[in-house]
């Protein structure tokens, strides 16, 4: 279980995972198995991209204080899931991701899942929750200056989010369900999961208009008061 | 040997992967009854009688999942009905029945898995994969009761003060709006204060050490050996294709060789195995109070 100590470990998993060995998975995956192998491919990837992710962050000098930021914003999120009907767990994520950066923006979304679980039911779908969140995260970090100076495409990259994580979501329940991917069974899951997908875009709507421009603020505030 | 969710965490983690693994990925009608019989045994053996709920919702789960296949395929050569010019087949009807039964007993299988492996044995498993992804997890997992005593404390601080209403909504949200926003501006300084006193104390500059009240055992180790055999000589029989049933167009039978047969039996094992360690702890639990 002492996975990624070892420093030569970490070096060949940042290396071989994204260039060698989740492209093979992919072809694998495309070229030799047949349909009832995807969900074992996928799963696979879920994983080695996560992997890289935990990889990434023992060989930066992340900072202790981001680090406990990103705990605290994890513990909000999954206290934040309490909440009924609507989550908040997407929105904090983003503005973590907007203010503190890409890196801290994956390690809360995907803590969050994984801590949340705890609570709610694990399952083979915490590693694909886990890479959507993080994801979310970490695209936020990328582009946070045009989305803290727009205030329209803050809440646009929100509804999207949201309606792009239940259909990332319902791909993963058609792979269970039908062994491969058929599209008659991925439209029934889209269709039924109505109701999830409204309520994901429209929490992440009100979350990120109430939440976005006070936390920036109180981050904003801790910076200058810790001089960080 | 002890009661089952006594076992090291890194065994009972083992036998999940190893039972929901090759549960997941086999579409066999024999392996997803066992496989289902075994679930529902040890959730039943855990959770007693109050899971009626649970049962309830995994069993409407059950019948709709059952019926989008036929629904949406028609492959298949026996036709049962015909609806709206499209034949509902009995073959499609029985490959949503085996793959529904296969998603609620790996279900049931989840429930278990919730109720055994608490957070700290999480921590003790993920932990080990990085120290500061472990730091981070521990942390949070202190901060959520840490932020819930704190959301009482400024609550009643709140209402003492005479700030907070309830008499109606608009009220009330605009005063859990502040609450939620003092409390968040309490924990993010109380992180960059945790973070400032760490580095003070030196976090960073060595390993960390750490500690767990987690042992691996004698009886872990026979356990371990218990899951991995049934598992090996299962997925043995099951890359020589000697189970593959398949469903379209028309059902294959069960075929029942030696080397399928030894695979039912060993998935069988492994899917009862928590259940038979349970009962033994309980029998001879029994035993021992009717001597008293």
């Amino acid at each position: 279980m002492l996975l990624i100590k070892n420093r030569n470990l970490r070096a060949f998993i940042v290396r071989a995972f994204p260039f060698v060995l989740i492209p093979a998975a992919a072809i694998l995956g495309a070229v030799v198995f047949d349909n009832s192998r995807h969900l074992i491919i996928s799963l696979a990837v879920a994983v080695m991209t996560l992997l890289v992710f935990a990889a990434g962050y023992e060989k930066k000098k992340v900072g202790t204080w981001r680090m406990v930021i990103a705990s605290v914003m994890t513990a909000l999120c999954v206290f934040g899931r309490f909440i009924p009907l609507f989550k908040p767990i997407t929105a904090i994520t983003i503005i973590t991701g907007m203010y503190i950066g890409s890196e801290t923006g994956f390690l809360v979304g995907a803590m969050s899942a994984l801590i949340s679980n705890i609570y709610m039911g694990q399952g083979p779908w915490t590693a694909f929750q886990m890479l959507a969140w993080g994801l979310i995260g970490y695209i936020a970090g990328i582009i946070a200056e045009p989305l803290k100076r727009h205030r329209w495409l803050l809440l646009f990259y929100g509804v999207v989010t949201g309606i792009a994580y239940s259909f990332i979501m319902d791909i993963w329940t058609t792979l269970w369900y039908s062994g491969g991917f058929d599209i008659g069974v991925y439209l029934s899951a889209l269709i039924t999961a109505i109701p999830y997908t409204v309520s994901y875009a429209v929490s992440n709507l009100i979350f990120l208009l109430f939440l976005a421009k006070p936390f920036g603020e109180k981050l904003e505030r801790i910076r200058k008061k810790y001089g960080l | 040997m002890r009661g089952f969710e006594e076992l090291n965490p890194a065994v009972l983690m083992t036998y999940y992967l190893c039972v929901i693994g090759t549960a997941m990925f086999c579409m066999d009608p024999v392996v997803i009854g066992i496989s289902l019989a075994g679930a529902c045994a040890l959730f039943i053996t855990l959770d007693g009688k109050r899971g009626a709920r649970t049962h309830l919702s995994f069993f409407l789960l059950f019948l709709v999942m059952s019926l989008i296949n036929p629904i949406w395929y028609h492959n298949g050569v026996t036709v049962l009905f015909v609806v709206n010019d499209s034949p509902i087949t009995l073959e499609a009807l029985a490959y949503g029945v085996c793959a529904s039964a296969m998603i609620v007993s790996v279900l049931y299988r989840l429930r278990t898995f919730t109720m055994i492996i608490s957070a700290d044995k999480l921590l003790y498993v993920f932990g080990r994969l990085s120290p500061q992804l472990s730091l981070v997890l521990s942390m949070a997992l202190r901060f959520v009761p840490l932020i819930r005593a704190q959301t009482t404390k400024v609550r009643s601080s709140q209402k003492a003060l005479g700030i907070y209403r309830g008499d109606n909504i608009a009220d009330t949200l605009k005063g859990e709006a502040r609450i939620f926003s003092i409390t968040a501006t309490w924990a993010l300084e109380n992180g960059i204060i945790t973070s400032d006193s760490m580095e003070a104390r030196g976090y960073g500059e060595h390993r960390r050490t750490s500690f767990s009240v987690f042992r691996f055992t004698r009886g872990d180790a026979l356990f371990l050996a218990l899951c991995l055999v049934p598992s090996a000589v299962f997925i043995a029989a099951a890359a020589t294709g000697e189970m593959s049933f398949t469903f379209y167009p028309a059902m294959s039978g069960i075929s029942l060789t030696p080397l399928s047969a030894a695979g039912y039996a060993s998935y069988g094992f492994l899917s009862l195995l928590p259940c038979i360690l349970e009962w033994k702890e309980d029998i001879r639990w029994r035993y021992l109070i009717s001597r008293i």
